[in-house]
């Protein structure tokens, strides 16, 4: 059975929500070391998929967070791109 | 090299395009879509004065306009890096880089999903790739869907799977938890339904809307709310069931559920599990600003408009020179606003570029209005706070940034 424990929230790097729960509420971090310690978010997709949930998770579990401070931060490339078709640019 | 790149081919997009356009300005339309219109394709709905609003002909009509005044629109190409060099745009593509004075950041929102355990099955989907398929590609989705998620969104797209046939069995909330917050919470559902009421696609929500505004009878009414749920359009909506999970071997079977109180905890030993073969998650919309931000454009968090957007002018100039936004992505708005901030941006470039008709600033002016009024109208409007949302960046960019704008203009982005 799949209960909210083992749910998967990123989808990409497979993090599941008992993982960043546990993790937010140990660390009382910001969303983006939320990110860089499970992983979520830093996937294929870029974030696309979970980016709402993981600051949803941050707002709703460490106090004084607020949803206005957590940016988590966007890089490029913002969508999967072949290494050829960066390189041919470079 | 065009003048202008315009980024993402939906109604602010191809709006934008049109009038730098006939403004003299040579453009170029991308998008990663096979085919313009953006989110236009899957619309359709009947406005309270029986007129039906049909995002595919909008969409056709905006294209043939575009193509008559030359604007070269390519599909199919996906934008991953946006980045100025002097005083040159490069807009890099998976087709090589392009370069133009004036970029149009036009991509739109994106969808985020209430996760639900069980949502990784396949036959469950975003509320809005049940829209994609059934009115862009005309693919059925199933035979009998349960949709988790009750809000403007999932009510305009269950109308339009409903209109291809589409049995919809019922609508659910999401169980409440850190990252459903008051998705999963009835009183705060019924809340936001009722703000909303008076555009609702349905009857019943229009239905007793004003005496509902009350606390006390809202309360009740949650209260007493049947669990067999009232009916929209036919289908039930059941405020007090919460999707526990969604089950199945290879793929969605069904959906198991529970009976809740009127805050969203669910009341145990009350599971039961609906048959369905999809689900719909409905979550809500987000300005999809990711460009925007590896551009460097400056950033304000602001709830009413969805969350995260650039900042802008009212004229939808951002703080970096040459880059302009208009669209969802500047806020979660219906599509008839998206097309008519557009038209804003696609001025405002022929502006800065100094195409200096003799009505350039009254068009501005026009457009401005434009917005305002379309906005006064809307059937659809995703935040009820929207006007509050609106003058709130309208605020940050008169303190924060008109006074800067020439010093912000010439700076170079590293
Ligand atoms: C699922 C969903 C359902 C909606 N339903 C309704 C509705 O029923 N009624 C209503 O009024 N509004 C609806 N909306 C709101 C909708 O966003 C607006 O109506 C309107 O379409 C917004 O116009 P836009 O031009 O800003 O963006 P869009 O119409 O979304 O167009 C943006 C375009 O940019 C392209 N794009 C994005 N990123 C890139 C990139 N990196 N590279 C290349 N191309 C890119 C996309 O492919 C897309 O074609 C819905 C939105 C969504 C997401």
């Amino acid at each position: 059975m799949i209960n909210m424990e083992n749910m998967v929230i990123c989808r990409c790097e497979e993090v599941t929500y008992g993982e960043l729960l546990s993790t937010a509420k140990e660390h009382k971090c910001t969303a983006r070391e939320l990110k860089l310690r499970t992983r979520a978010g830093m996937g294929f997709c870029g974030g696309r998929t979970c980016r709402v949930s993981v600051d949803k998770i941050i707002e709703n579990t460490v106090p004084n967070a607020s949803a206005g401070d957590i940016l988590l931060k966007y890089q490029p490339p913002v969508r999967p791109v072949t290494f050829g078709s960066v390189g041919e640019n470079q | 090299m065009s003048d202008v790149i315009v980024i993402g081919a939906g109604p602010a997009g191809l709006a934008g395009a049109i009038a730098s356009a006939s403004n003299g300005l040579s453009v170029t339309v991308l998008d990663e879509f096979i085919k313009p219109g953006g989110r236009l394709l899957g619309q359709l709905h009947q406005e309270p004065s029986g007129e039906w609003w049909n995002g595919m002909k909008e969409s056709e009509r905006l294209f043939l306009e575009a193509n008559n005044l030359s604007v070269d629109i390519r599909c199919g190409v996906s934008v991953y890096n946006l980045e100025k060099d002097e005083n040159l745009w490069n807009v890099h593509t998976n087709i090589g880089t392009l370069t133009a004075r004036y970029v149009l950041v036009a991509t739109g929102a994106a969808e985020y999903p209430v996760p639900v355990p069980g949502w990784t099955l396949p036959g469950v989907m975003s509320i809005g790739a049940a829209q994609v398929m059934t009115n862009v590609h005309r693919v059925q989705v199933g035979k009998k869907g349960i949709i988790i998620g009750a809000n403007i969104l999932s009510f305009a797209i269950l109308n339009e799977l409903q209109l291809a046939g589409i049995n919809v069995d019922r609508i659910i909330l999401p169980e409440k938890n850190s990252i459903s917050g008051k998705a999963g919470e009835p009183e705060e559902v019924l809340k936001t339904l009722l703000h909303a009421a008076h555009l609702a696609p349905s009857p019943l929500m229009r239905f007793g809307s004003h005496f509902m505004k009350n606390n006390w009878l809202r309360k009740m009414a949650i209260h007493f709310y049947p669990k067999s749920g009232m009916k929209v359009n036919g289908t039930p909506l059941q405020l007090r069931i919460a999707a526990v999970e969604i089950v199945g071997k290879e793929q969605v079977e069904g959906v198991k559920v529970a009976n809740t109180d009127a805050a969203g905890q669910v009341i145990p030993g009350t599971e039961v599990l609906y048959e369905a073969d999809f689900v719909c998650i409905a979550g809500g919309l987000y300005p999809l600003a990711e460009l925007a931000a590896v551009a460097g454009c400056p950033f304000e968090y602001i709830p009413e408009l969805g969350g995260h957007v650039p900042c802008h002018s009212e004229t939808m100039e951002t703080p970096l020179g040459g880059l302009f936004v208009a669209g969802n992505i500047t806020g979660i708005e219906s599509g008839k606003i998206s097309m008519a901030q557009g038209t804003i941006a696609g001025i405002a470039i022929a502006n800065h570029a100094g195409k200096v008709s003799s009505t350039i600033d009254q068009q501005l002016q026009q457009a401005v209005q434009q917005v305002r009024s379309v906005r006064e109208q809307a059937t659809i409007q995703f935040n009820p706070e929207i006007d509050k949302g609106r003058s709130k960046m309208k605020e940050i960019w008169e303190t924060k940034f008109a006074p800067l704008d020439k010093e912000y203009s010439h700076k170079k982005i590293v």
